[in-house]
């Protein structure tokens, strides 16, 4: 990383705190109804007490948690779907007419027929998380298998490739960039349906602990809780950026 | 092997006479072969033999049909009259004793290999035991002047050197017959001129036949034992040039001479013609 | 010869939703299916005819939509300024990517409880949080569609001395069109979840309320019904949305040309 790039990052946080600086400051000078926007300084220590001495770190393992299966789930589920309906014609046939129905269907709509089926358990919460993730990684890989460089088929073609290996070498490997996409898409997808099957359900995530804190009046808790989803959504961008940079390396080779 | 073929070619070549008779079955043969698509001739009765270590280059105007006839060597494309022969077999579907070189290195080279990674594909496909496949891909990239470039990827190399990485690719199949469409196409006249004259090289050492599509006319000559001339509208053999030209061939001595230059102007005319 | 295969193609993509269809039918015509979750497709139709003539359906999806649109409309705009703002100014941009990083992976559902407390439960919640969740996808695709504007455009506008106003409305705007009609696209997507969501836990209007309301009263007929209901809305909206984008892309593309 160049020199410019890091003092531009270092400002670029300065700038950040500069924003939080004066936050406190209106909140010290009660610009705005603490009630209502509490300064950092009591956010910090709702955090800080919350993680030491409260249920914070629990809620925080078992929101990822949900997270990470759901979107798991969704993953493989989408990959597998969508290689297949990317590769075989007929099964485009047969399945992409309902998956293109069943598409367009915000995932929180079918929260209330989750809860109505499975209850108010984890099965609810990860079925709702793996319906709304899978779309962009099905998409994504069905558009990647299908875009591959028509000469390179024509190159394993003239190797004699099996099949099987075609779409272990050529297929699969040129649709890796699209799939990345869909990951990153999905998270964020998988992100917003934890918080909110588990602010619907109960339970013991961050999302319940959040909703619980707004209806009880807590805001420092709220934003606590708050930030500690949005960091989550910040290291799973990060991580996948970093995936991203490996499996790609090929692309950043010029 | 096979060296000893060619020279064993070139010595009933030099008096020039009676070839047919005494040379053995051609290795491609092309019997009245027509294409028709939709109702669109776009070949029609093309006969052409071409023996075992020749290099004939096709040329014509565009539309004429000349990658059509290489793919048709290849299997990609069946004809819909006659019959398209490989050491008497017809060219059903792909065989892996022939191998491609396509123009557009930049699409027909897999982007996420490194130059090691795309010739292992072909080692992949033949079944080279995997301990085998370094040694291999180290030779064949030495052969193409890419020994120090095994680890890098297709993007952070310049155009020549991947196409001299496609050709190490189709080397590493142990082709008998390499088809080329266009392959320099795409490249500056420096690099053009290296890449024939290692193609040369390469080709006269190993005995391989080339089936070579070109626009470029002095290429054709350059390069060929004979050349084929198409017309287009459906395409189909107009002539055919035999290049007596001595071997090896060299950029300077040989474009000057002046049989060189009596071809150059023969194959001019007969494009324009065609064209027109 | 392609048209019959299309045909068959057609014919086979129907088999899985009709097959689907009858099989649920007839599983809860020969079970006397009585239950709390599901219904018979006979019924949903049933429920969701009745819903329809009664209006309480159409009411139910204007405030839905009307929340949404709103929360697009200003979501997008806000995205587009600061996306425009910060593709211009490469410096701002800099200056703020700590700040936009750290506020860009909360996800938008997240801010409800805080809405709640400052707005309460009502319209207000539900139009911030979607304009929140419209913001993104605005502000980046319109950030990269902006330094992607090909230079000699942008010299041109200085060396014809446009205004830095003017510059943005005849040179940057146009060309960058195509991303803003990818972003609203993006956008209507989550618009609708986020509306939903909102309505199921802040704001008791709308589709979402109905879909809770008919799940807690045990009425899985009237529940699927509004599902379905959301469901082709969403269908519709893509389908108008693509419809959009095709125009408009066959404008640029029609324009291009001419100088």
């Amino acid at each position: 990383m160049s020199v410019s790039r890091l003092a531009w990052i270092a400002a670029s946080a300065l700038v950040f705190c500069v924003i939080v600086a004066a936050w406190q400051q209106a909140a010290d000078a009660r610009v705005f109804s603490p009630v209502f926007f509490p300064g950092p300084d009591r956010i910090w220590s709702a955090l800080h007490r919350g993680w030491t001495q409260g249920d914070l770190a629990a809620r925080t393992a078992t929101t990822l948690g949900h997270m990470l299966v759901g979107w798991l789930l969704a993953s493989v589920v989408g990959v597998a779907l969508g290689a297949v309906i990317g590769l075989s014609p007929l099964a485009s046939a047969y399945l992409k007419p309902t998956l293109e129905l069943l598409r367009p269907l915000p995932a929180s709509a079918t929260i209330p027929v989750a809860i109505a089926l499975l209850g108010l358990g984890e099965s609810m919460v990860l079925a709702v998380i793996a319906f709304g993730a899978v779309w962009p990684m099905l998409v994504g890989t069905m558009h990647g298998v299908q875009s591959v460089e028509p000469r390179l088929l024509e190159v394993a073609h003239a190797l004699g490739m099996p099949r099987r290996r075609v779409i272990r070498d050529i297929a699969l490997p040129s649709a890796i960039p699209d799939i990345l996409a869909g990951l990153r898409l999905s998270l964020t997808v998988a992100l917003i349906l934890t918080a909110v099957t588990e602010m619907m359900a109960g339970g013991d995530g961050l999302g319940a602990a959040i909703l619980d804190a707004g209806r009880l009046m807590r805001s420092a808790n709220v934003f606590a809780g708050v930030a500690i989803l949005g960091l989550i959504g910040m290291a799973g961008a990060m991580l996948l950026s970093i995936l991203e940079a490996r499996c790609l390396r090929w692309r950043l080779a010029s | 092997m096979s060296v000893r073929v060619r020279q064993a070619k070139r010595r009933f070549e030099t008096p020039g006479v009676a070839i047919e008779a005494i040379a053995p079955a051609p290795l491609i043969r092309f019997r009245q072969v027509g294409l028709d698509i939709g109702g669109r001739t776009i070949i029609d009765g093309v006969s052409l033999d071409i023996r075992g270590g020749e290099v004939v280059c096709v040329v014509g105007p565009s539309g004429c049909g000349k990658t059509t006839l290489l793919r048709m060597i290849a299997g990609f494309v069946q004809p819909t009259a006659g019959t398209v022969t490989f050491n008497g077999q017809p060219t059903a579907a792909p065989r892996p004793d022939v191998a491609i070189v396509f123009q557009d290195y930049g699409k027909a080279l897999l982007p996420w290999r490194t130059a090691a990674g795309n010739v292992a594909l072909a080692l992949e496909a033949i079944g080279l035991p995997k301990p085998q496949r370094p040694a291999r891909i180290a030779e064949l990239l030495a052969l193409l002047g890419l020994g120090g470039h095994a680890d890098k990827y297709p993007a952070a190399m310049s155009g020549g050197m991947q196409q001299r990485l496609q050709i190490a690719r189709a080397l590493a199949q142990e082709p008998t017959v390499l088809l080329m469409d266009e392959p320099f196409g795409a490249l500056d006249a420096m690099t053009r001129q290296h890449l024939q004259d290692e193609l040369l090289r390469i080709v006269t050492d190993r005995g391989i036949t080339v089936f070579f599509v070109t626009h470029d006319l002095e290429e054709a000559i350059y390069l060929a034992d004979r050349v084929i001339g198409l017309a287009p509208n459906p395409g189909r053999v107009a002539r055919e040039f035999d290049i007596g030209l001595a071997r090896p061939r060299d950029q300077l001595a040989t474009i000057e001479h002046p049989d060189f230059l009596r071809l150059r102007r023969a194959l001019f005319e007969f494009i324009k013609a065609a064209e027109s | 010869m392609s048209g019959l295969a299309s045909r068959a193609d057609r014919a086979r993509g129907l088999c899985l939703p009709l097959g689907g269809l009858l099989v649920a039918e007839a599983a809860a015509r020969i079970s006397g299916l009585d239950s709390t979750t599901l219904a018979a497709p006979s019924a949903i139709a049933g429920a969701g005819a009745r819903a329809a003539l009664d209006g309480s359906l159409f009411a139910a999806t204007a405030q839905t939509l009307g929340a949404a649109f709103a929360g697009l409309v200003i979501g997008v705009v806000l995205g587009l300024a600061a996306g425009i703002a910060f593709g211009l100014v490469r410096p701002l941009d800099r200056l703020m990517e700590v700040t936009v990083e750290l506020i860009r992976p909360v996800p938008p559902v997240a801010i409800i409880p805080i809405l709640i407390i400052v707005s309460g439960l009502g319209f207000r919640t539900e139009v911030t949080t979607v304009a929140f969740a419209c913001i993104w996808p605005a502000l980046i695709l319109s950030r990269s569609a902006v330094r992607g504007v090909e230079p000699r455009l942008i010299e041109v506008s200085r060396a014809l001395r446009l205004s830095p106003l003017a510059r943005i409305g005849k040179i940057i705007m146009p060309s960058i069109l195509p991303n803003i009609v990818v972003a609203v696209r993006l956008s209507v997507g989550f618009a609708l979840i986020v509306a939903i969501t909102v309505e199921m836990t802040a704001n008791p209007v709308g589709l979402g309320y109905a879909m809770i309301e008919a799940q807690q009263a045990l009425d899985p007929a009237l529940m699927l019904a509004v599902l379905l209901w959301i469901g082709g809305i969403g269908w519709a909206l893509n389908a108008l949305l693509l419809l959009l984008a095709a125009r408009v892309m066959g404008a640029a593309a029609r324009q291009a040309p001419s100088p």
